[in-house]
Parts: C-alpha cells; structure tokens; sequence
C-alpha cells in the first residue's frame, strides 16, 4: 500500500506553512448508524478489516449505534479514501472527513 | 423452513427450502441488475481498464444510493469526484459476491468457505439495503415495524410480502454472521490474539 503523498512545500512563491499545519493533516474515517445494518454485522466488519479485538469493535459499534456516528480510524488521505470505499463495498455507510471537523 | 448458518466441524453449513433459494436467486439477479453500470458497451475500454467513470453521478434511485453512498457528507463536488475514480470497482465488487453467492444456490446445502461466506454476507447485506429502501425504513420505530409482521398468511399485499421478505434475509443474515463471528473467535484463540 502506498502512503499518501502531500502536495511539496518547496512551490516557488509559496509562503512558509505554519508548523502546526505543517504535519500531515490526518484524515478521519467516519462511520454512520442507520437502522438496516446489523449491530453483529457492524462489529464483524470492524473486527475483521480493521483487526480490531472484539472489546473495541464492539465499542465503537455501540457508539455509531447511539451517538449516530464514530470516528472509527484516521489516517493519511489516501488510507481513510480507501477505507471509504471498503465500508461501501461491506454496505455500511462512511464518509470521510479533515481532522478536527465537526460534522 | 431453512436451517440457521451453523459454524461447526465443515465449516459454516446451511440449508435452504427450494423455495427459499429461488426467491434469493431473483433478489440477487435483481440487486446484480441495478449495479450494473449504464454506460454498457459504449464504455471507453481504457476507461473500464483502470477502473474510472468519468461520467459517474449520484444515482437517482434511493437504493441504488444506498449502494454507492457519496464518500464526502455534505460536499458533493468532492463525492462526485470521488465517485468517478472508485464506483467502477465498488459496482463490479458488490455485484461478483452477489454472482458469487447466486451460483451457491445450486445446491440446497451450503458449505461456505471464508470467500464464500463473505460473499454471501455481503450480497445478503445489499439485499437488505435494497429492501429497506423500498419498505422506506429510515428509522429504528420503521424497523420495528417491519420487523413485526412475521406471519406469511397475511401476505396479501406487496408491502407486507416485502417485509416478509425482508425478514427472512435479515434472519438468514444474523445466523449467518453469528456462525462468521464464531468461525472467527475460534482462529483468534487458535491464534493466541486474544
């Protein structure tokens, strides 16, 4: 898997960054309840895709079911683009969204 | 009546009424019928070679939505480019496990593999999505409605047989992931993980 490439801060012109923006920005991955889904089958996927243990699948699961949605990975934005499209492929609904949004 | 998915000594088994493994035939034909892109033949092959969709849009169809949800949650220039490099392959993906599942069905009793009972979890799950929609179930209150009506002597009207319908894949999808969860707590403690 390849890791996401930022855009290069050597741009002619460019002005410096600032140093808190100047780490990679993680994305996150954001998981939404709906009432279709099965709570076993959510907890499945997050065990198996994910690799996490039961205890924290079954977590989240639980958050995304009460509170309506779950900040369930993060990373660079090419990974979380690639966890988007393999939640779709599972049939749960996630979106991706920059750290720090509130949604 | 099917038997539940089981995970045992064969692995996961499972068995369905003649019936039964029509009506999921057509649910999955159905489901494998709206993926399939519009394009058709007039598809650039170079285009379809790396997978792109250059003239991809939200589906129109609530269901079909449901499927291919956008990526981006209020932003729908972003979903839309998003959705013209990924909805090729997110299409072609879901629609093989749900061909992959149908071809299963020739026999009356399943033994799943770890490919085959992702398949049929998956294909199972967009069934229900597809259903759902249809039911217009977008909360827990219209869930539990529908999950109510379990009495197929009252199917007498298209609704009511849909939630039937809707009920059986959603039992046939609970012993099934119950029998995946089992298959996978066995090869963690095998494992030494947990």
């Amino acid at each position: 898997m390849s890791v996401a490439t930022e855009p290069s801060q050597e741009v002619a012109g460019q002005t410096v960054p600032d140093p808190t923006a100047a780490r990679q920005t993680p994305w996150n991955l954001i998981v939404w309840n709906d009432p279709v889904n099965l709570m076993s089958y959510v907890s499945y996927v997050f065990q198996t895709y994910f690799g996490f243990s039961e205890a924290k699948a079954d977590a989240l699961m639980m958050q995304v079911h009460t509170e309506g949605r779950s900040v369930v990975t993060q990373g660079s934005k090419e990974s979380v683009e690639q966890h988007v499209v393999a939640m779709h492929t599972y049939g749960l609904w996630a979106t991706i969204e920059r750290s720090g949004e509130d949604g | 009546m099917a038997d539940p998915f089981v995970y045992g000594l064969r692995g996961i088994t499972g068995r369905l009424e003649d019936a039964e493994r029509e009506l999921l035939r057509g649910l999955f034909n159905d489901v494998v019928g709206m993926l399939e892109p519009e394009e058709g033949t007039h598809a650039d092959p170079l285009e379809a070679l790396v997978g792109l969709s250059p003239n991809a849009s939200e589906p129109e169809d609530p269901a079909l939505a449901r499927l291919l949800p956008n990526a981006v949650k209020d932003d729908a220039e972003a979903s839309l480019e998003f959705r013209r490099l990924t909805e090729r392959s997110l299409r072609q993906g879901k629609a093989g496990a749900l061909r992959a599942a149908a071809l299963g069905l020739d026999s009356a009793h399943l033994v799943l593999d770890d490919a085959a009972a992702g398949h049929w979890s998956t294909a199972l799950n967009d069934v229900r999505l597809v259903l759902a929609e249809r039911l217009g179930i977008r909360s827990e209150d219209d869930a539990e409605r529908i999950h109510a009506k379990t009495d197929w002597s009252e199917a007498e009207d298209v609704e009511t047989y849909l939630a039937l319908v809707y009920n059986f894949v959603t039992w046939l999808q609970t012993t099934l992931i119950e029998a995946m969860l089992d298959a996978h707590r066995v090869r963690s403690e095998g494992s030494g993980n947990e």
